[in-house]
This record gives C-alpha cells, sequence and structure tokens, in this order.
C-alpha cells in the first residue's frame, strides 16, 4: 500500500479540470490573505517565512522570507514582486502542474508576498510552451479582481496589487534571476552579476523580489496552518514543507507528486512513480533537473531534502527526477544534455558560450567511438573551469559532465576501448 | 532619440495597430512590450517579416536593430516563414529516453521534409525545441504551442491527418 | 585607501579601484578582452581570471569584476589561474581562424598577444570552425565576423556609450553575431572607433586596409585639427605618408576616442592635388625663385604706395608659429592685419570667450562628462564638434540632465530638453532660465554689477507661455544641480552671447554651485587667433581697402577666402584688383589656385605645431614625418620609386612661419627649428597671456592652459538687453542661419576621400510652419534667391527648430557664398519650389 501523505499545494487537483476561486475559497483560499492584511505587519510576514524554513522552489533554495527582507526598509517605490514560471529546467513541469490545479494559490501566495516586501506591482514571467497556463492565469486574475483580492486597498487594507503576466519569447537563460529582468525591460536576456542585487535595483533599477511557482504557493499554507505544521509536514528533521517531485524517464507512472520534504528517493521511484518498468534496473538518476549531478545506486535512498542531498555533494535542484536505467547509455544522455545547454547558452560569456560547444564535440565523439583517452581529463578540466563563467547557467549545465566521469568513468572508458557505444 | 521618424509601413492591419499602440500608450515603460508586439504580429503573419521588424521598433520607438537583438534571441520569434502549423520536436533528455529520433523521423518521412523545413503546401514547419516541460507526458511536441504527447507514430499519423483536414 | 598585494608586491589604490588596474600600477598588465577602461568592466571574456588568495574573495575569480580591498593577497601567476586563461584562449580561438598573414589587425591583435603569450599554442579541438557572413558598414569599417570573439566591447562601445542603436548584438549562443540590422553605412560619426576598440580584426580601418602592419608605420602623437576641440591621435605614416589615424588617450581632453571627422579628416596631407611645387603667375618654379619674386613684387609696391597698401590674412588652422610669424611681421614691416577672422562679429564672440575664459570657470572636455547638468547656449555638439556630444552623454548616463537652447534641430544621441527659440531669443532665454533657476537671496559674494545684472533679465511672462513652462522645467534641473555645466557655441550666437554664457556661469557659482564653462569655437586655432588678433582693423576694411585701391598687396595664409567668405563674387572681384596675391597653403583650394605666386606650405604632419583648443589648452604637436610626395603617387607602386634626385620628391613645402620669415628677410633664413624658436621665444611679446608657458618640451603630455589677461568684456555688461530691442526679421521673411554639419562643411575634412562618401545631401531646414505657409513639403527642392543669385537645394521639413529662420549648411557642393551682408535675411518671395 502506498503511504498517503497529506496534500497541500495540490490538495485541489482534479484530473480534468482547474480549481475555480469558489473551489479554492471552500478550501481556505484567501484566508491568509486577510489574515496577514489584518494582523500581520509586512516585517511579522518575513520573519514568520524566515522561521517556517520555506526555501526557494527554483533550485537554489534561498530562504523565501531572507529576500524579503533584503529589501531595504527605505528602499524606492514602485518594488516589485516577479513570480519566476519560465520552468525551462528539463525534467521540470511542477509549476505547470500546480497553475493548472490551483491558480488562485499562486494568486493569494504573490499579493501576500507583496505585502512582505511592500510591492504593488506583481508580474508573472511564463514561458511560451505554457500558453494555455498564461491564459488561465490572466483569467483567473481578473476574477480575483473582481473578488477584491486585487487592485487597490485590497480587502479595505492599505495594501494594492496589480498582477500581469509576461509571455517569454522562450529560452531556458531568461529563468535565471537577472536575466528574467532583462528579459521583463525589454533587453536582451544576458545574466548580470550583482552588485547591486535584484532586491536594491531590479526591475527599471526598483527593488524587485523574484521567486519561483511553487515557493510562492506554499505563502498562503503557512500562514493559515503556522510554522510548526508546515515544518512536520517535512519528513526530515531540518527540513520543512512538502515538495512537488517531477518523476520521468524509466518509470511506470511518470508524473508530478506531491511528497513530503526529505522522502527517499527509492520510495518515489518505486512507490508514487510505479516502479521501473520490468527488465528495467536503476543505474542513476538526475535528482534535481538537468542541472544536476548524476546521482548513481549507491545514493538510491537518499533523503530528497536539500541537507542531505547537499551533505553528499548533490542538489536538490528542483526536485525534477529522470530515472536512468542500466540499458540506457548516459555517455549519449550527457550529450543530449550538453547539447542542450549549448543551444541555450546566452552567448555572454566565453567559457559557456565556446567550452559546451567544446565538450558536447569531445561526447560525440566518444558515443560515435572515436573518443580518445585524453578526452577524459580534457572533460574533468573543463567541467571544473565552467565554474568560472559569468552565471549559474554553466556550472549547472557541467554538473552531468563532470558527473559522468567521476562515477560512470568505466562506462565512458568502454567506449574509447570498444571505438564505439556499447549500448548500441 | 527619435529612430524611425519617416518610415511608413502599410503592412499591419489598422486594426491591430491602434490596439497595440493603444497598449504601448497604456504601460510606463514601453519596452516591456517587446515580446508581446513582436508576438501579436507574428500571429497574424505567421512569421516576423523584415518589415514587421522594422514594424515593431516603430511602435515601440526602437532601432530595428534593437528589435532584432531580441527577435533573434528567442526561439519562438520566427524570423522567416513558417507553415501554418509549426511543429516544435522535443529533443531534450527524457524525450531522448522515450524515444524522440523514431518520432522525428516519422515525422520526416511523412512530411517530407527536413528539420527547420516547410512543407510545399505551406502546412508544416518543422522545428527542434528543448524541453517544453511535459516529460510526464513523453515524447512530446508541440503544435503551434499546444501539447501532444505521449506519441507513437500511430497517434501522430492521426493528429497530422486532422490538421490537414482543418486545412 | 585599500592596499593589497599582487604577485608578493604591496600596493595602495583608491577606493573603488578594480583589481585588473591595480596590477597596471604595479607593471602586471593582466589579459583582458571585455574590460576597457574607457567602457568598464563587464566580465565577460573571462580572461583575466587571477586568484585571490586571501581576503574577501578566494580562488579563481575575474580582476576586472573585483574591487581591490584591504588584506587581499592576489596571484596571477597560481597555476590554476594560469591554467584557466589557457582554456579561455583556447576556446576562443575554436573559431577563429588562423590566417593572421593576412588580417590586417595582425600585428597589433590582442588575441594574437594572448595567444602566444597566454601559452596556447596547439590546436587541440577538433571540430570545424564556424563562419559567419560579414556586412558592409560604409566606408570606414570593414566587417569581417569570423574573427569574433565576442567581448562585446563593439556594441557596448556603440551603444551604451555613443547611443547610436544601428549596430548591436543579434543571435545567441555560439551563434551571436555583431553587426547592423542590414547592410548599411554605420550612422554613428564615432565608429571609427570599433577598429580601435576591437581586441581582434573584426573591425578594422576600411580606408587604409592592406595598407601596412602596425611595425610598418612611423607613429607618431597628433592632434586633430578638424574642430577646435583638439582631441589626441596617433598619426601612423608610412612612405611620406599618413595613412591611418587612430585616437590617442588623453585624461583632460578626448578620453580614449575620437569622432570620425577627426580620424579620417586627415587626407588633405597626402592629396593627389596637393601643390607642392612654388609657382609664379601658375608656372612652376623653385622655392628659392618663388620667394625672390614675391619679395621683389612686395619691395616694388611698397617703394611705391607705402607699406600699408600689403595686408595679411591667416586662419584658425595655421599653428601658433606661423599666426605668430605673421603677426610680427606685420608689426615690423607695417603692413595691415593679420586678420585671422573674417567676419568682425565673430572675432568679438571669439575674443570676449577667450578673455571671459578665467581658470576658475574653464572646464575641460573630461570634466564635462562629470557635470550633472549641462545648459547649451547655440550650439550643435554632434555637428559642430562631435566629440562634445559623446563627453555630454557620459554625463547623461551618470544622470546628468541637458538643455540645449538653439534654433537648430538639434540632434543628440541621447534624451534632452530642447529650446528651439529664435536666434533673437537664444540669450533672454538662457538668462530666464538662469534667472529663475537662480536663488539670489543665497547668492554670497555677488558684486554689485552681477546683482544689477540678475535683476535687468526680464520677467519670465515676456515669453510665450508655452515656453514659460519648458523654463520653468528645465530651470528645476538647474536648481537641484551641484555641478552645472554651460556650453557655449561661437557659430550662430549673438555677438553678445559668449559674455553672457560667462556671467550667467558666474551667477550659477555665486549660489554656491561648482559652475563651469566651455566655449566651442570656430576653428583649430581660434583661441590662439584670438591672442593674437590686433584690435584695430577688420578683414571688412582690408577688402574695401582692395577695392578702393588702397590696398595692393595681399598675403594669404592657409587661409581660402573663396570658401570662406560669404561674398564669393565681391571676392573674385577684389582679386581682380590686386596687383600681388600671394598664397601660402598645403590644400589646393580655389584661392590658391587665383595667387600670383604661391608658396607651398608644410601640412602639421610634415611641420608639427602648437594649437590651443577652445579651452585655452596650449597642445605641441611633432612633426609625423618629413615633406614629400607619398612614394606610392611618385612611383605608381613601382620598387623602388625610379626617380633619381639628392632632394626628396615633392620635398618643397616649408612651414608656415619659416616660408614667412623667407619671405621678408633679404638675408638667407637660419633653419625651420631655429626660426621657430626664435618665433616662440617672442610670444610674449605679442600677448603676455604667453609668459606663463614654459618651454615646449617641459609641456605636459595634455598641455596647459594659458588664459588671456586682458579683460576685454567686462563682467555682467548689460549690452545683450540692449541688444533685444534690435528689430526683428522683415515681415513675411525668414533668418539665413549659416551651420557646420559633421559632415562636408568642414574646410579640411572636404579633402578627405572617405568622408565625402558620407556626405548627405545638401538640405537646407525650415520649421513646419514655414514651410506650410510657403507651401512646401518636406525633400521639396527650393530655389534660394540670394543677393548674387539663387542656389538650389532640397528642404527638410523639421518640427524641432524655431520658426523663422532657414538653416543652411555651408555644404561643400553647395554654393551659399551669394550673401552680400550678414544676418541675412530672405524673404518668401524669393524662395521658389522647383517642379519637376
Ligand atoms: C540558468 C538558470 C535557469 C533557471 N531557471 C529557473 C526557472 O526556470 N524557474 C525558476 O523558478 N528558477 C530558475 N532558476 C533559479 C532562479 O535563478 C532563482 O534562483 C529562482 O527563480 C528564485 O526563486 P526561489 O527563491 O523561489 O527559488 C534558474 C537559474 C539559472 C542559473
Ligand atoms: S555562463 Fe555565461 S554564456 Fe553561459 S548563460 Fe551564463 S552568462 Fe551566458
Ligand atoms: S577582462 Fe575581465 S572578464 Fe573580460
Amino acid at each position: 500500500m502506498a503511504p498517503t501523505y497529506p496534500q497541500v499545494l495540490l490538495q485541489n487537483r482534479k484530473p480534468d479540470r482547474i480549481a475555480t476561486l469558489e473551489e479554492y475559497q471552500q478550501s481556505g483560499g484567501y484566508q491568509a490573505l486577510a489574515d496577514v492584511l489584518q494582523n500581520y505587519s509586512y516585517k511579522d510576514l518575513q520573519e514568520v517565512l524566515i522561521d517556517a524554513v520555506l526555501l526557494g522552489r527554483g533550485g537554489a533554495a534561498f530562504p523565501a522570507g531572507m529576500k524579503l527582507r533584503t529589501v531595504a526598509e527605505d528602499a524606492p517605490f514602485p518594488r516589485y514582486i516577479v513570480c519566476n514560471a519560465d520552468e525551462m529546467e528539463p525534467g521540470t513541469f511542477k509549476d505547470r502542474v500546480l497553475i493548472h490545479a490551483d491558480p488562485h494559490m499562486l494568486i493569494e501566495g504573490m499579493i501576500i508576498d507583496g505585502y512582505g516586501a511592500k510591492a504593488e506591482q506583481g508580474i508573472i514571467f511564463i514561458r511560451p510552451e505554457y500558453e494555455s497556463a498564461a491564459r488561465i492565469l490572466e483569467r483567473e486574475i481578473k476574477i480575483a479582481k473582481e473578488a477584491g483580492f486585487l487592485g487597490k486597498n485590497i480587502l479595505g487594507s492599505d495594501h494594492s496589487m496589480e498582477i500581469v503576466v509576461h509571455r517569454s519569447g522562450g529560452r531556458y537563460i531568461c529563468g535565471e534571476v537577472t536575466a528574467q529582468l532583462n528579459a521583463l525591460m525589454g533587453k536582451r536576456p544576458n545574466p548580470q552579476q550583482p552588485p547591486p542585487y535584484p532586491t536594491e535595483k531590479g526591475l527599471w533599477g526598483m527593488p524587485t523580489v523574484l521567486q519561483n511557482v511553487e515557493t510562492l504557493a506554499n505563502i498562503p499554507h503557512i500562514i493559515r496552518n503556522g510554522i510548526e505544521w508546515y515544518k512536520n509536514l517535512a519528513v526530515t528533521e531540518t527540513g520543512a514543507g512538502t515538495k512537488l517531485f517531477c518523476v520521468s524517464g524509466k518509470v511506470n507512472k511518470p508524473g508530478c507528486f506531491e511528497l513530503p520534504m526529505g522522502v527517499r528517493l527509492s520510495e518515489i521511484i518505486e512507490v508514487h512513480a510505479g516502479g521501473m518498468p520490468v527488465g528495467s534496473e536503476y543505474k542513476a538518476c538526475l535528482p534535481g533537473g538537468a542541472s544536476t549531478r548524476y546521482l548513481p545506486k549507491e545514493f538510491y535512498d537518499i533523503e530528497m531534502d536539500f541537507d542531505p542531498m547537499r551533505e553528499v555533494g548533490h542538489r536538490l535542484g528542483t526536485g525534477a527526477i529522470m530515472v536512468f536505467d542500466q540499458k540506457t547509455c548516459l555517455v549519449a544522455a550527457t550529450l543530449n544534455l550538453t547539447e542542450f545547454f549549448a543551444r541555450e547558452s546566452c552567448g555572454w560569456c566565453t567559457p559557456c558560450r565556446e567550452g559546451l560547444p567544446y565538450i558536447r564535440d569531445l561526447l560525440l565523439r566518444l558515443e560515435e567511438g572515436e573518443g580518445r583517452e585524453e578526452f577524459i581529463p580534457m572533460l574533468q578540466q573543463m567541467s571544473k573551469h565552467l565554474w568560472s563563467s559569468y552565471c549559474a547557467f554553466a556550472p549547472g549545465a557541467t554538473s552531468p559532465v563532470e558527473s559522468l566521469i567521476t562515477y560512470f568513468e568505466d562506462e565512458v572508458r568502454e567506449h574509447i576501448a570498444q571505438k564505439r557505444c556499447p549500448f548500441k | 532619440m527619435d529612430h524611425n521618424e519617416d518610415v511608413i509601413h502599410p503592412m499591419l492591419p489598422a486594426k491591430l495597430r491602434t490596439s497595440l499602440a493603444e497598449h504601448i500608450a497604456r504601460v510606463d515603460h514601453p519596452r516591456e512590450l517587446v515580446v508581446d508586439v513582436m508576438f501579436a504580429i507574428q500571429d497574424q503573419f505567421g512569421f516576423l517579416s523584415d518589415e514587421a521588424v522594422e514594424e515593431v521598433a516603430q511602435l515601440l520607438n526602437m532601432s530595428p536593430l534593437e528589435v532584432e537583438e531580441l527577435a533573434t534571441f528567442y526561439t519562438f520569434i520566427y524570423r522567416e516563414p513558417v507553415g501554418k502549423y509549426v511543429i516544435h520536436v522535443c529533443d531534450s533528455v527524457v524525450c531522448w529516453m522515450d524515444g524522440y529520433e523514431s518520432i522525428q523521423d516519422h515525422l520526416r518521412s511523412k512530411l517530407g521534409i527536413e528539420m527547420g523545413e516547410t512543407t510545399s503546401d505551406g502546412l508544416f514547419t518543422l522545428l527542434p525545441v528543448c524541453c517544453i516541460g511535459y516529460c510526464d507526458r513523453s515524447p512530446a511536441i508541440l503544435i503551434n504551442k499546444e501539447v501532444y504527447g505521449p506519441l507513437t507514430p500511430e497517434k501522430l499519423d492521426e493528429i497530422l491527418e486532422n490538421l490537414r483536414a482543418q486545412g | 585607501m585599500p592596499k593589497l598585494i599582487i604577485d608578493d608586491r604591496e600596493i595602495e589604490v583608491p577606493a573603488g579601484t578594480k583589481v585588473i588596474e591595480a596590477a597596471e600600477r604595479l607593471g602586471i598588465k593582466i589579459p583582458r578582452f571585455c574590460y576597457h577602461p574607457g567602457l568598464g568592466s563587464v566580465g565577460a571574456c573571462r580572461v583575466c581570471a587571477v586568484k585571490f588568495l586571501e581576503g574577501p574573495f578566494k580562488g579563481v575569480q575575474m580582476s576586472c569584476m573585483i574591487d581591490a580591498k584591504d588584506g587581499m593577497v592576489v596571484s596571477t601567476t597560481d597555476e590554476e589561474a594560469v591554467n584557466f586563461r589557457q582554456y579561455v584562449i583556447e576556446w576562443l580561438m575554436l573559431n577563429h581562424p588562423h590566417d593572421c598573414p593576412v588580417c590586417d589587425e595582425g600585428g597589433h591583435c590582442l588575441l594574437q598577444d594572448m595567444t602566444v603569450s597566454g601559452g596556447h599554442g596547439i590546436r587541440r579541438y577538433l571540430g570545424l570552425k564556424r563562419t559567419y557572413h560579414d556586412q558592409y558598414l560604409g566606408p570606414l569599417v570593414q566587417h569581417e565576423m569570423n574573427r569574433c570573439i565576442h567581448c562585446y566591447r563593439c556594441s557596448r562601445f556603440y551603444q551604451e556609450f555613443t547611443g547610436y542603436h544601428d549596430l548591436g548584438v543579434m543571435q545567441i549562443g555560439s551563434r551571436t553575431f555583431f553587426g547592423r540590422y542590414q547592410d548599411g553605412t554605420l550612422e554613428s560619426p564615432f565608429a571609427g572607433n570599433l577598429s580601435d576598440i576591437c581586441p581582434t580584426g573584426v573591425y578594422t580601418d576600411k580606408p587604409s586596409r592592406f595598407f601596412g602592419r602596425r611595425w610598418d608605420y612611423q607613429r607618431s602623437p597628433s592632434i586633430c585639427i578638424n574642430c577646435s576641440l583638439g582631441c589626441h591621435t596617433v598619426a601612423s605614416g608610412r612612405y611620406r605618408e599618413v595613412v591611418r589615424q587612430e585616437a590617442r588617450y588623453s585624461e583632460a581632453v578626448n578620453g580614449y576616442f575620437i569622432c570620425d571627422r577627426g580620424r579620417y579628416g586627415f587626407f588633405y596631407t597626402s592629396n593627389e592635388e596637393r601643390p607642392r611645387q612654388a609657382l609664379v603667375d601658375g608656372k612652376e618654379v623653385s622655392y628659392d625663385q618663388a620667394i625672390r619674386e614675391a619679395r621683389e613684387k612686395l619691395g616694388e609696391l611698397i617703394k611705391s604706395t607705402g607699406p600699408d597698401a600689403v595686408a595679411c590674412v591667416s586662419s584658425e588652422r595655421s599653428s601658433l608659429e606661423t599666426q605668430a610669424m605673421l603677426k610680427k611681421i606685420c608689426q615690423t614691416k607695417g603692413w595691415q592685419g593679420p586678420h585671422y577672422f573674417l567676419d568682425e562679429s565673430m572675432a568679438q564672440k571669439v575674443k570676449s570667450a577667450s578673455s571671459r575664459l578665467e581658470s576658475g570657470l574653464a572646464v575641460s572636455l573630461r570634466e564635462l562628462e562629470s557635470a550633472d547638468f549641462i545648459l547649451v547656449i547655440g550650439a550643435d555638439p554632434v555637428n559642430e564638434a562631435p566629440m562634445l556630444a559623446l563627453a555630454m552623454r557620459q554625463a547623461q548616463r551618470r544622470g546628468g540632465k541637458i538643455a540645449v537652447i538653439d534654433p537648430r534641430p538639434v540632434s543628440l544621441p541621447f534624451e534632452f530638453h530642447h529650446l528651439n527659440v529664435t536666434p533673437n531669443e537664444v540669450n533672454l532665454c538662457a538668462s530666464l532660465l538662469v534667472k529663475t533657476a537662480v536663488d539670489l537671496g543665497a547668492a554670497t559674494d555677488l558684486e554689485q554689477p552681477g546683482i544689477e545684472f540678475y535683476q535687468a533679465i526680464p520677467k519670465l511672462e515676456t515669453v510665450s507661455s508655452s515656453l514659460q513652462e519648458q523654463i520653468a522645467k528645465v530651470a528645476q534641473e538647474l536648481k537641484e544641480s551641484k555641478r552645472p555645466i554651460i556650453v557655449c557655441g561661437t557659430e550662430t550666437v549673438r555677438q553678445t552671447t559668449p559674455a553672457l554664457a560667462a556671467d550667467h556661469a558666474l551667477l550659477l557659482q555665486a549660489t554656491n554651485k561648482q559652475a563651469g564653462l566651455f566655449y566651442l569655437l570656430p576653428g583649430a586655432n581660434s583661441f590662439s587667433a584670438s591672442l593674437l588678433a590686433s584690435e584695430d582693423g577688420s578683414f571688412l576694411e582690408t577688402l574695401e581697402g582692395i577695392e578702393n585701391g588702397t590696398i595692393k598687396g595681399l598675403i594669404l595664409v592657409e587661409r581660402d577666402l573663396l570658401l570662406h567668405f560669404h561674398d564669393r563674387q565681391r571676392m573674385e572681384l577684389a582679386f581682380e584688383k590686386l596687383e600681388l596675391l600671394v598664397v601660402l597653403d598645403y590644400v589646393n583650394s580655389r584661392t590658391q589656385q587665383r595667387a600670383h605666386i604661391f608658396l607651398p606650405t608644410s601640412t602639421l604632419y610634415e611641420a608639427g605645431g602648437i594649437f590651443i583648443t577652445q579651452e585655452g589648452r596650449l597642445q605641441v604637436v611633432p612633426r609625423a614625418h618629413l615633406s614629400g610626395t607619398p612614394i606610392a603617387q611618385v612611383s605608381g607602386g613601382n620598387h623602388p620609386p625610379r626617380i633619381y634626385e639628392s632632394e626628396i620628391p615633392g620635398g618643397e613645402p616649408r612651414p608656415g612661419w619659416q616660408a614667412l620669415a623667407e619671405l621678408v628677410h633679404e638675408e638667407p633664413q637660419p633653419d625651420e627649428n631655429t626660426t621657430r624658436s626664435s618665433v616662440l621665444n617672442g610670444l610674449s611679446e605679442l600677448n603676455p597671456a604667453f609668459a606663463t608657458i614654459p618651454a615646449i618640451d617641459e609641456l605636459p603630455e595634455d598641455g596647459m592652459r594659458v588664459s588671456s589677461p586682458e579683460e576685454s568684456s567686462p563682467r555682467f555688461s548689460l549690452d545683450w538687453i540692449h541688444e533685444l530691442e534690435r528689430k526683428e526679421s522683415p515681415d513675411k521673411s525668414l533668418e539665413l542661419v549659416l551651420v557646420n554639419w559633421t559632415f562636408s562643411t568642414e574646410e579640411l575634412s572636404q579633402y578627405s576621400p572617405p568622408l565625402m562618401k558620407l556626405e548627405k545631401e545638401a538640405a537646407v531646414f525650415m520649421h513646419v510652419d514655414d514651410a506650410t505657409s510657403l507651401g512646401l513639403s518636406d525633400s521639396d527642392k527650393v530655389t534660394i534667391l540670394l543677393d548674387r543669385g539663387a542656389l538650389e537645394a532640397s528642404v527638410s521639413v523639421k518640427e524641432n527648430m524655431a520658426p523663422g529662420i532657414i538653416v543652411m549648411p555651408r555644404h561643400r557642393l553647395l554654393e551659399w557664398q551669394k550673401i552680400e551682408t550678414l544676418p541675412k535675411f530672405v524673404s518668401h518671395e524669393e524662395i521658389k519650389k522647383v517642379s519637376v
């Protein structure tokens, strides 16, 4: 029997339709907003989120409350809340599922987040592939506004907020905070190294707090049910809340599952994702999207939470688990991943723009049986050097490459020795 | 500086032009709308022609180059003519594991075109695309931003037939 | 001031200094591509990586992105950093062509240097190289995208630094492309700098393509004399020819860049048509013979009519030495002149500018970049002195506000307030603006005349309500500023304007602002000319003297009267009356062709010389090469040139000062250096302002300021108020405003073939209201009837200019010199549309 866990973010998920405003409200929706507007100072709110250990779900695990707090008290207005719904990390689709399940949860989260930064302008940055989600949000924002949850003086308070949906033209780098801000301003979406930090000078030079869809959706629940309840959702000691895990690849039931933070990888695969197909054996997974390291069999039982992963030198990332079996060539998989990153590199800095195509070339030669011994140290060296790129894109991009060699050097060597891909 | 003071393009339908101009007039920072404006014009004509780039530039008081800087950055802005149905085949890692290559091969042979090409009847264009966020439905494709998956060659045939029938 | 250790050596640097700069102070040049001190840091190329051992940062980091901090210990030679940099070079070389021998950047290519010094020698990459299409970018810059290493310098310079938007970055990832939207000539008048800043051969200097390698050239420091700013350049000469000019860094003047007029304005010096041989009545003679004949003829003239039958005219493009020599000759010989200005009003304007530029007010071009408010009174920066516009752009980028009071359709590569009032209203508008911004109560030490001056400024209500509004808005910004600078032109303004601008700057200073003053003058050596100009007599009087027969001999030194004087017909008739016209020059001007006796002079590149910028900055230019016909012209490409003479072919031209000295002295003259020293030694007799300058070889790199000790125009004069009462233009007529353009009006750059290709059609500008009442629309062709006949031009109709005027460029291809007197008004009837 599969253990059942409390459903928080996906509590109103239905197989065939989107939760309406009424349904959301029936489940307690917008109570948190009313509560916050009446009973919380914006600083109280920041404190609650910090105490609840709400960590960013976009991949970097930055404490959400801390981010609000970095907006200086005397910072200028207008201030902005940007919701990052770009979700271009391969393997990740939780934000899409969440928006399609219960859009008002995100909207409420954004309004409350706005209160915490004294921001009155909200923008949802969404990838063009999610056109249907964009339409849903536009429609529901209007409904929320008609119901008085958005607009001037929300619920009679002095907090006001407008939310607009901004469609991206489509590029992975647009998910990176500073690149996203540039994109929003109609500039080329190259990242921009701080300082200044976006919370100091972001959109149009104004303080801007940027958070992931899933992060924002957590906020109303923390307010409604309290810090302890939230922390207790996690099965790990240090963790808090639930996590949306996207499972794909060699499993019987790919999908997005809301599970306690810290649930074991083995359980996710075997229980929730229906196990692996007959004849398939676990070889590795990418535990948190394409820019995390391969997690080999020795970590099959690991607790899927930020800290336990970090302790063994891995990252939880977005919690997008892509499962590879013993029949899948990881050199070819890494080639595919590198192809993705090389194609999506924004082209701003040298290591990423030129180094990734170089790595791709080496992997391609390996896969096609033209590999040479010296490729291995070159791949290692370049993976290391790509950490000195301009932004976090390239370090992420080399995670599969570096971990391929760390954990599966034998498989790489076999390609060289046999002068062909042993899986073909 | 005013960039394209004297250039007037007759191509944009007056109604669209006015509605875009009104939208632009309403916002504090017109430039934030550049992708929206590009999409709006692209939706009208299928792709963003040179004239359209100049049109966007004029509407937003940018230089055509500044528009081109963005138009050529993004995946979903087409600077060349495309078919009525643009098929984006996801070729990222999950779809790769689940066999996007056979989907792609099937499409190529069925439509008689290579990736990046458009069928001679102007109906279909084939383009590769990075992970579209439907890994739970892989192998997946997008047709005019609508998702299809998980796919098999049979399902594909059905989809193509339906679209052909719609013309 | 943070103290840090780089490669075991300690250094203290000002806060905010980047580590890459700190290292440079120690003589350690860390590799760089994207970093450029003029453009700042962006951290794109990653080649400046060093290892941080101690301090707030650890590990391999980009030295261009990190401010030096106390306690930092940095190693540039650390193995990891060296290995990383080596990889960066390898990455950049993956796609870079291996064809240095045919690349025009070879020899001064940063990538070449880095590849060698960075230790990347052997190609490991087995893949193919990426290729791009190149674009046509116009006559100045060659594009070869395959060589691009994506450092982003070009687009940053072009868009951010200069404010033009037709060149930038397209595509993404390793396909990123730098260029224009479509093929076409670059719009920025600073585009030539691309060749300087591109670290490889993507942008190279087109006119000098395939001419030589950097190391083949004699490279000498020089300055630009195509406007009054005097930007620093490097002249690259080869085979007796200047083939390329680049920007030279100057802390005070131009910074790292120059404009295209300056960069490509040098071609007059090697022009094939340039007269290099002395002429008597059109026949080639030896220099000595021409001198002898001139001396004889002058002698006869003086004997029959007296010394004041001879007059001398020079120009603003002559060196100080030449100007001074002429002055000295006139003084000792009793000849008339010299006149350096043709227009008395201009002479007065320059005079009051140079005398009012007190050291407490004068600011350099670079200082202008840190102004928080710039008020331009009567100037059109891009057209008159392009680098001024670039400096203003930097001020604007740092948050400075800019207002321009000028009747012309001024266009600048940044946002600014344009108060496009009529020429008559410029003074009033400026005064109202300053008055509105200045609170007299807050004024500390303002003398009584200053207070009276302030009080005499009319009420704001004297102007239209829309202008009042604009003035109030701009005045608010001026009021809030701390470092306002007034920029004042001399070209189209009234005679009183320069003094008025100085008075306003004083008013601003009196209210505790760090106000500055910056003038534009008509020519490279106007300032020097005004220090030397004599008080009595004007060029017009001299002209009348020729016409009524009292003046029979005229000596023109580097001055083309048929180009510059507004009444060419009158000038030509006057020439016919002359018994002797001696011309000394280095260009084949119309006037030169009329000379009875012609003496070729050498150019700045051949003679060197001293020029004083509009800021009063005296700058010494050394010679770049000896006079002589370029070998390419002598030999038609044959090697070696088959001319067997003991002298350099075409080597006759002598410096203006030397030629003048020989012209007036019977005995053989000492060499040009001795002559030069003697004239420089006597400078302070000509004007005490020169007494303060040290010996030429002791001048600092950036020259030094001379300021006029004279107070020729008193402070806080109210003359401008009386001028306001002057009658407005006659009814139904338009005032003709003659102006300069970036290209095609300036004298010397008119001889530049690449710049000719950038010329715009000669058009006149008219306000839309005037055009409407004349029944004209944009691009119509019109004839304009002037005093000496009609001229044809197309009309450009503008809204952003003053009504009641016609703006006419002194375009090379427009015969505007048909005007009897200035100011000139053209009645509506005199403007006719040409039907096609
Ligand atoms: C190359 C790159 C792509 C990213 N893409 C996304 C994305 O698609 N969605 C997202 O929420 N965060 C993305 N991130 C992480 C964001 O930079 C940022 O950390 C996050 O959105 C902050 O929100 P959070 O604190 O709520 O997680 C990306 C980061 C990098 C470096
Ligand atoms: S690492 Fe460099 S090139 Fe790559 S995405 Fe970041 S900034 Fe762009
Ligand atoms: S010079 Fe520092 S990154 Fe380019």
